[in-house]
């Protein structure tokens, strides 16, 4: 089987791109009639649907693997364990089952990276969801001691109150392009033209 | 000597599709009628064909190949052949020369269409319905005319993505907008699966888009297909518009989650029987969260203590950990006060003025109106249409006989 282009964007750090590059070269390999399931890179391509939060994918993936390789592979079955606790919105639980486990050389900085991405989603998460928060669920959220996750969202503006333990959220406005294109706008004028005549 | 006539045959049929499948309609046109006229002694020596296959190549000689690798493939299959058959049906149909079939005369396309449906049952007779996926799509894009028509293939090859649990590959056909269907039974099979697959994927509105064109059309007497796609309509229905209907449905719309958990534990055999239990599940998690949108029509803030005890929820925690879900979904808009354990509902904030809004508002409008041009294209071919004319006539002068009323002779044409 062929997977260099799976390496090559595992060595180029385009995580995003490796849900697809597997899910298309498993077609491939069945297609030929390949067996394909020994030697399938299972944790990496399940890792590439949770990388791009796909995780319905994702557990239709865990769900054709064969038992026989759920049962002889730990690092498998941990990867599935974050899918889980992300399908069960168990935000505290990612961190944890990201650090539980001893992640071998192939995987480390697939794992490293979804880690950071996830911590910077729950970031956003808690920004627009809230307008304070206690320090101590702000660390289960971010993944950090509370130490850490207090100079963390320090760094982004908020405030800190020692004597209640909470943090109050500084809402970042959100800057979104709304220069429009003159065309689009004659456009969407002559549509109404016709609407009105 | 029958012997040496019929290797002969094999030999000097080969040839002729070599020296036939040229480019020119008429050349095909004539390796056709040969091919009908061989296909009795194609099954009868499908053994000799099948090793004379090696010499043609599927591109080339598409129109011969599929002759031969059909008859080739006809008849019971054992098992350890079933698994060369399925490897060079894939093959053909990834190689094959989809304008040659196409150029020739009708048949063949059928033709096509029985190889591939025999692949599709083998594969699923070896139990790996994934090896069929990528072939059956390839097949799907060499059969289709344009994106808009329906092909017989579809429903085969959303079915084996279900089972495969291939169903991001499936969500690729469902994309297009199907303008041509050609057998309504394809359609209503094609409307469950790709259901099935959106379900799957947690679309759930063009999951209901679908199963609704399964059980809104018309149909002579009610079908199997269309049962089975209500059950799942209805559930479907609850989960994203949480609309009321029957028993489940007169719990649902109680509002009473307590009432709504015992029904369900009470019918859950009947529920996992139809495979629908994952689906039920889920309509009951999403009462918490019809319960909460309710909410947020009433109050502008409410401590999540009161939200706790409203939607029944064990805990302000609890109920905390719901307004979180459903913001990170974007099914609300709410700022949550820990300090004071409060809730703030607000507004969708979305202004209608960036860039990305007004490419949505362009494209959902471009789409209305290749729609309404569609429409009323068909609009004018029906009334152009001298059957319809004339049943319509015939209608009129019936209906309204008591009227008196002598306009409608001038529809007779």
């Amino acid at each position: 089987m062929d997977f260099s282009l799976l390496s090559d964007a595992v060595a180029s750090k385009s995580y995003q791109k490796i849900a697809s590059i597997c899910d298309d070269l498993m077609l491939q390999a069945a297609t030929q009639g390949i067996a394909f399931h020994d030697e399938w890179p299972y944790p990496i391509h399940l890792l590439g649907h949770l990388y791009v939060d796909d995780i319905n994918t994702a557990r239709f993936l865990w769900k054709s693997i064969p038992s026989s390789i759920k049962e002889t592979s730990p690092e498998l079955v941990a990867v599935w364990k974050i899918g889980q606790l992300l399908w069960m919105r168990d935000y505290a639980g990612v961190h944890e089952a990201i650090r539980g486990f001893n992640w071998s050389q192939e995987v480390r900085d697939l794992v490293a990276a979804f880690s950071d991405l996830y911590t910077k989603k729950m970031f956003e998460l808690l920004l627009s969801a809230y307008s304070t928060i206690s320090i101590q669920d702000t660390a289960l959220f971010l993944g950090m001691n509370e130490d850490d996750a207090t100079n963390y969202v320090l760094q982004h503006g908020w405030s800190v109150d020692p004597d209640s333990r909470m943090l109050t959220v500084k809402k970042q406005p959100v800057v979104k392009e709304q220069k429009i294109d003159p065309n689009k706008l004659q456009r969407l004028t002559e549509y109404v033209f016709h609407l009105e005549h | 000597m029958n012997l040496n006539m019929n290797m002969n045959y094999v030999e000097s049929l080969v040839l002729q599709t070599k020296r036939l499948s040229g480019t020119t309609p008429d050349d095909l046109n004539c390796l056709h009628s040969l091919l009908k006229q061989s296909e009795e002694t194609l099954r009868t020596e499908s053994a000799r064909f099948a090793s004379s296959l090696a010499d043609l190549d599927p591109f080339k000689h598409s129109l011969g190949y599929l002759y031969i690798l059909e008859a080739c493939t006809a008849g019971t299959i054992s098992k350890e052949l079933a698994n060369e058959l399925v490897l060079s049906i894939a093959r053909f149909i990834s190689e094959c020369d989809a304008e040659q079939i196409r150029l020739a005369p009708e048949k063949c396309i059928d033709l096509f269409i029985s190889l591939c449906k025999r692949f599709k049952d083998q594969v699923m007779q070896l139990e790996a319905p994934i090896r069929g996926v990528a072939p059956l799509l390839t097949a799907i894009r060499k059969l289709q005319s344009s994106s808009e028509q329906l092909t017989t293939l579809h429903p085969d090859f959303l079915l084996l993505c279900v089972l495969a649990k291939c169903y991001k590959t499936g969500l690729c056909v469902l994309e297009d907008d199907i303008f041509e269907v050609d057998q309504p039974k394809d359609f209503f099979l094609y409307c469950y699966y790709g259901g099935m697959i959106c379900i799957g994927q947690k679309r759930y509105r063009k999951a209901l888009e679908l199963l609704h064109n399964v059980v809104t059309a018309p149909m002579s007497s009610i079908n199997a297909i269309a049962v089975e796609a209500y059950k799942k309509y209805i559930l479907v229905s609850l989960i994203h518009l949480g609309q009321p209907y029957i028993d489940l449905v007169t719990c649902y719309g109680n509002g009473k989650i307590s009432e709504l958990e015992a029904y369900v534990e009470e019918n859950r055999d009947k529920f996992e029987n139809d495979h629908n239990l994952g689906l039920v599940k889920q309509v009951v998690s999403s009462m918490y969260k019809r319960n909460i949108q309710r909410l947020t029509q009433t109050y502008l803030t409410l401590s999540l203590q009161d939200i706790a005890n409203t939607v029944q929820l064990n805990s302000p925690k609890e109920a905390e950990m719901h307004v979180l879900q459903m913001i990170q979904d974007g099914e609300i808009y709410a700022t949550i006060n820990q300090k004071d354990g409060m809730v703030r509902f607000l507004e969708d904030p979305e202004q209608y003025k960036t860039c990305e809004m007004i490419e949505r508002i362009d494209s959902s409008i471009q789409r209305i109106m290749t729609l309404s041009k569609k429409l009323t294209a068909i609009d004018e071919h029906i009334s152009c249409d001298p059957q319809y004319l004339a049943k319509a006539g015939r209608e009129r002068q019936r209906l309204d006989f008591d009227d008196l009323d002598s306009v409608p002779q001038k529809f007779n044409i």
